[in-house]
Formats: structure tokens, C-alpha cells, sequence
């Protein structure tokens, strides 16, 4: 006779409420098993989450053009505006090209004199850079090729020079002869995770640079683009090094005489480890699943060792082994459920609690949620399932007389 | 002449443990018909209880063949053995085996439990047997709330509840004083006269013994007697 399943979860949820001490023992088990499973895969999110936005605001998917920095007995050639053309003309693959000059140098205003890294760019530095002007504007394509006095300061030098005033209009002196006007402020990053401060810098069009700063013989310090896709790295990576190999005229076995970074290797690195270490907590976080269980089947065991008697009344009045059967499974299951949710509340309120602590995104998601607690209930079950049996198994005129 | 309810051909039980192998039933034939009262006596370790154990299918014959109601059941599995408990046998215990977290009602409604009678129904019926054996103001109390006497009268209900055709019943009153004993045995009477249930009785107390239509003495798994009898409840017919 098999009964319906509200006529078997009810006694069971009964036996399981009428025995409040044991089942909160086996309960606990199991819900420490599950919050410490929802509450580690949290953490391993949260911190993953954080480490691939703190790579991001480097900026994603860059790719860096420099001369090599290895001594060849060929001269190295500098990267120039025929390399450049060359690159933005014949890559298929290749989007945002900037050419970049640098150097560190004083910028003065009302007697304040700061150090600081001054970029010659274009426009699409801003974009490669996930840079976005908060006051004033960028310089554009007009300032470029007029080599206008204009330039666009970080937070940090602008905090420096002009405190809490506002920078706008006014001019700095650039390394000591250039008068610059200030046209935009940039938004703050914050501290890079090598801890460089990224709102340190100036940035002016590429053409004043070159004209005022640096010896415009020299090539570019860098060239800075991004492929069209992150699935492009590779490709756009290697039409980089075919474009610029031809225009330097290396041999087949000539060594480049350029180095192609992408800050995204090292992006895709750290996001890896922390992936790593997401796999590592949620398999110690299984191991105390799993214990959980094993404590469900302990008590469950225990129980029925104790129960014996009972099991064998119900035996003998009629209930056939599928009948027990299916009882112990039912206050497996109840056992299971609740320990399951208690668990994911606890599991979810530590994550949340650490990540706030810890300023980290929120990695608590609903699959992880369901994903545990449904794993804790089949666990549960599983081994509910070895004592049910047990009690299944008993023969009732032996079981009766353990009165 | 009325029908056989339980027909015993050659029944052995060999318990494969015991030492020597010897036999705790050896051979047994016995045809009771539906409505006998049956008291089955003999010393201690003569086989009753074995024998009252496979009459109710708790337990299989290691030999012969036993037919209830006409069925051969010997060769049951423990799940058919279930529905023949359930539906054809009822047992009453010595130490009434009552489950002790269950209230009066719901000790005899377990057999329509596993039956599957829908709860409002079964309550209903438990209420009605308990009404029956005189426990119409217990139904809510718990076993260890009841005297040993109303404990037998919610086992006997608890027996009752799936209209079996053969009771069961081990030393019924031993765990009884005399007076109790004596309701009990006639609270069994009247029930017998009622329904015309077959009684089977394992005793060591002649007095109950003497309630019985036919009387089977035992001795070391062996029908060493069986009278018909002259018993004031059958005389009472």
C-alpha cells in the first residue's frame, strides 16, 4: 500500500517536532554543512568579483606596444607615426590605436609646484582607459592638430595644485615653459592593486607634447590599443607583431625589436586564482557537507536503534517494510529541509555580514543558494537512506521484544 | 461443517542459530475453523508463541505448507506478510505494545493507517472501536495515563481496526490482575459472539484457558493434546 505523501510527510514532521532536542542535534549538522557551503562560495565570488574590477580599472583587454628593452646587436627603431599609420590602416582587429608620449615633470600654478606623469595622447586614451571627464571636456581632434596649449589633469595633481578650487579654465605651467589651459578634470580610480595611484597624471594632445616636451625626433614611448573583442587578444596580438615586423624590416630570425603587454593576461590570471581559491572553499565547504550528512545518518541511526520497539509494533499491526521505509525517508527529508534552510539563512546572513565587512561585492547569487540547499536536502536523503533501511529491515518479533 | 480458516500441513520452524539445529516446531497439523475459540497451552519453550507467530505471518514456516482462508501463505515475502497482518490477522500481546507517543486514538487508528483509510475516517473508526471496548472518554490519553487493564482494551480495539477474520492473541492477560484479567476475557467473549471472530489464545492460565472451544496442549514443538471443550463461553452458545 503506498500512501500519499502529505499522509507520510505529516507523522514524520510530527515525529520530528515531538522529538524537538534529537532533531535539532541532527539538524545542526547539516545546516552548518550548508551555511558554511553558500557562506564560502560567497566569499570566493566576492573576492573574485573584486580582483578582476580592481584589473579593470588598469583598463581591459589593453595592448601595449613598446621597444624592446633587451640589448641586440641590430639597433631597436622607435615606434613612429608611419608605425602608427601602418597599424591603424592594415590590422583588421584593431581598435582605439594611441600613440603615447610621457615623461615626469613639475606643473606649477600659483607658486605650487607638484611632479607628476605627463601623457601626450589622443582621445581614445580615454577610452582604452575607462577614463570619463567630470568637469570641462576633453581636448579634440581641432587642439590635436593645432597643437593646443590644453591639457586635462587627474585628481591628484589637480587636489594638489588648486585644493578644493576649481581647476577649469585656469593655466598651469607645464616643465617649466609651457603654459597649459586646464579644459577637464578626470573622475577618480582610486589605487590600483600594485597600489599606484591611478588619478596621477596629466594628460595633453600628443602633437603639443611632442612640440614643447620631448624631442620630436623620438619615437612614441608606446603605442596603446584594444582588439575589437576580448575573444580577439590573440589574433590582434599577432597582426601587431606581423604590421610592425614588416615595417622594421626584421629578418626571419631577427628577434623583435618591440614587446606586445597586455595588463589582461595578468587580469585573467588573478580572476583564475581567485576561481582557484572558489574551488578550493567550496570543496572544503563539501567535505562539511558531507559531514553534516554522516551526522544526519548518525542520529537517524541512533533514532532508529531507539525506536526499534516502536517499528516493531507498527510491524506487526500491519506496515509493511516499504511502508517504514518510506516513514524514515519522510523524517530524513523533513530533518533535511529544515536543516537546509536554516543553513542558507545562516550561510547567506555570515556572507553578507563578511562582505560588508570586507567592502567586496556581494557574491551571494540564487543558483549558489538553490544549488546548496538543494544539495544538502539529496544529502540528507542519501543518508537517511542507509538507517530507513535498517529500520525496513528489522524483523518485527525481535524488534518487539526490545520492549 | 464450517470451512477451515487455518490449515497446517507439516509445519517445522528450524531457528538456523539454535544449537544442535534442533526444531522448535516439529510437524505440525492443525485445521481450526472459522469462528473456534482456540487456547493454546503447554510449558514454556513447548512452541507456542513460534507457532502463534507464523498463524499470524510475523513469522515463516522453515517447512509445510499453511494455508489462511483457503491461501497458501507460507512462502510470503515480508511485504505480502504485511498485508495479510493488515488485513486478515489482528494481535494482542501480552505487554499490550502500545506505542507509547501515540495517543489511545491514534494507537488504534495505525492499522488504517497503513491501510490507507483517509485520516477523518480512520478517526472516526478508532473512535467507534474505542467506544466499543468501553474507552469512549480516553481517546486524547497517552498509554502510560491508562491502567494495564485499559491498555489491553486499546490493544484489543487496535486489533480490530482493518475487521480482521482471526485474532490473535499472546498471553492476554498475563500481565493482568485477576479482576482485570476477567473483563478483559469477557470484553473477548462478547466480541467473539458478535463478529464470530476466530480466537486464537496462547495461555499458561487454565482459567482462560477454560474460555476456549477446544483446547491444543504443546509440549517441545509438538500437539500433544487437543480436547474440545467444555468451556462456560462455548457451553454459553
Amino acid at each position: 500500500m503506498r500512501l500519499p505523501g502529505s499522509e507520510v510527510l505529516y507523522p514524520a514532521l510530527q515525529v520530528v517536532v515531538r522529538n524537538t532536542g534529537r532533531s535539532l542535534l541532527t539538524v545542526l549538522g547539516l545546516a552548518i554543512g550548508v551555511g558554511a557551503f553558500i557562506a564560502m562560495v560567497s566569499f570566493g565570488q566576492g573576492a573574485r568579483t573584486s580582483v578582476v574590477s580592481q584589473f579593470e580599472r588598469i583598463g581591459t583587454n589593453l595592448l601595449r606596444v613598446r621597444i624592446s628593452g633587451r640589448v641586440d646587436p641590430k639597433p631597436h627603431r622607435p615606434l613612429t607615426d608611419g608605425d602608427l599609420q601602418a597599424l591603424t590602416r592594415e590590422s583588421t582587429t584593431l581598435v582605439d590605436i594611441v600613440p603615447l608620449r610621457r615623461k615626469n615633470d613639475d606643473v606649477v600654478f600659483g607658486g605650487v609646484s607638484y611632479r607628476v606623469y605627463i601623457a601626450g595622447v589622443t582621445r581614445g586614451y580615454a577610452v582604452l582607459h575607462d577614463q570619463h571627464v567630470v568637469s570641462g571636456g576633453m581636448f579634440d581632434e581641432l587642439d590635436l592638430s593645432q597643437r593646443a596649449k590644453v591639457c586635462v589633469l587627474g585628481q591628484t595633481p589637480a587636489h594638489a595644485l588648486f585644493g578644493d578650487r576649481d581647476p577649469i579654465g585656469a593655466t598651469i605651467t607645464i616643465g617649466g615653459t609651457l603654459p597649459c589651459r586646464v579644459l577637464g578634470l578626470v573622475a577618480a580610480k582610486g589605487m590600483s592593486i600594485s597600489g599606484d595611484d591611478l588619478d596621477d597624471f596629466v594628460l595633453m594632445p600628443v602633437t603639443t607634447f611632442a612640440a614643447y616636451l620631448g624631442n620630436p625626433t623620438d619615437g612614441y614611448a608606446l603605442i596603446e590599443m584594444r582588439p575589437q573583442s576580448p575573444a580577439l587578444l590573440q589574433a590582434a596580438r599577432g597582426e601587431i607583431v606581423d604590421i610592425l615586423r614588416r615595417r622594421h624590416q626584421l629578418d626571419a630570425r631577427d628577434p623583435d625589436d618591440f614587446e606586445v603587454i597586455s595588463p589582461d593576461e595578468a587580469t585573467r590570471v588573478a580572476a583564475q586564482t581567485a576561481a582557484i581559491l572558489t574551488g578550493l572553499l567550496a570543496g572544503i565547504a563539501a567535505v562539511s557537507l558531507l559531514v553534516g550528512g554522516i551526522g544526519i545518518m548518525n542520529i537517524l541511526l541512533v533514532s532508529v536503534a531507539e525506536r526499534t520497539y516502536e517499528i516493531g509494533i507498527r510491524a506487526a499491526v500491519g506496515a509493511s517494510p516499504w511502508q517504514i521505509l518510506t516513514q524514515f525517508l519522510a523524517e530524513a527529508l523533513v530533518l533535511a529541509i529544515i536543516g537546509s534552510g536554516a543553513g542558507a539563512a545562516l550561510g547567506v546572513g555570515a556572507a553578507l555580514a563578511v562582505e560588508h565587512q570586507m567592502g567586496w561585492d556581494s557574491g551571494t547569487s540564487v543558483p549558489v543558494v538553490v544549488f546548496s540547499v538543494l544539495f544538502g536536502i539529496v544529502i540528507g536523503l542519501v543518508f537517511g537512506y542507509i538507517p530507513a533501511r535498517r529500520a525496513a529491515m528489522l524483523d518485527p518479533i525481535q524488534a518487539l521484544r526490545r520492549e | 461443517m464450517a470451512a477451515p480458516i487455518v490449515e497446517l500441513e507439516q509445519v517445522e520452524k528450524v531457528y538456523a542459530e539454535a544449537l544442535l539445529n534442533a526444531p522448535v516446531l516439529g510437524g505440525i497439523d492443525l485445521v481450526i475453523t472459522y469462528g473456534e475459540v482456540v487456547a493454546l497451552t503447554g510449558p514454556s519453550g513447548s512452541g507456542k508463541s513460534t507457532l502463534l507467530n507464523i498463524l499470524g505471518c510475523l513469522d515463516r514456516p522453515t517447512k509445510g505448507q499453511y494455508r489462511l482462508g483457503g491461501r497458501d501463505v507460507s512462502g510470503l515475502d515480508r511485504e505480502e506478510q504485511a498485508w495479510v497482518r493488515l488485513h486478515y490477522v489482528g494481535f494482542i500481546f501480552q505487554s499490550f505494545h502500545l506505542v507509547s507517543d501515540s495517543t489511545a486514538l491514534e494507537n488504534v487508528a495505525l492499522p488504517l493507517y497503513y491501510a490507507g483509510v483517509p485520516r477523518a475516517e480512520r478517526e472516526r473508526r478508532a473512535a467507534a472501536l474505542l467506544q466499543r471496548v468501553g474507552l469512549g472518554d480516553r481517546l486524547e490519553h497517552w498509554p502510560r495515563q491508562l491502567s494495564g487493564g485499559q491498555c489491553q482494551r486499546v490493544a484489543i480495539a487496535r486489533s480490530l481496526a482493518c475487521r480482521p477474520k482471526l485474532l490473535l492473541a499472546d498471553e492476554p492477560t498475563g500481565a493482568l490482575d485477576s479482576r482485570t484479567a476477567k473483563d478483559v476475557m469477557s470484553l473477548l467473549g462478547e466480541l467473539h459472539q458478535e463478529s464470530g471472530i476466530t480466537i486464537i489464545l496462547v495461555t499458561h492460565d487454565p482459567q482462560v484457558a477454560a474460555f476456549a472451544h477446544r483446547q491444543i496442549t504443546m509440549l517441545d514443538g509438538l500437539i500433544v493434546a487437543d480436547e474440545e471443550g467444555k468451556s462456560a463461553h462455548a457451553a454459553a452458545r
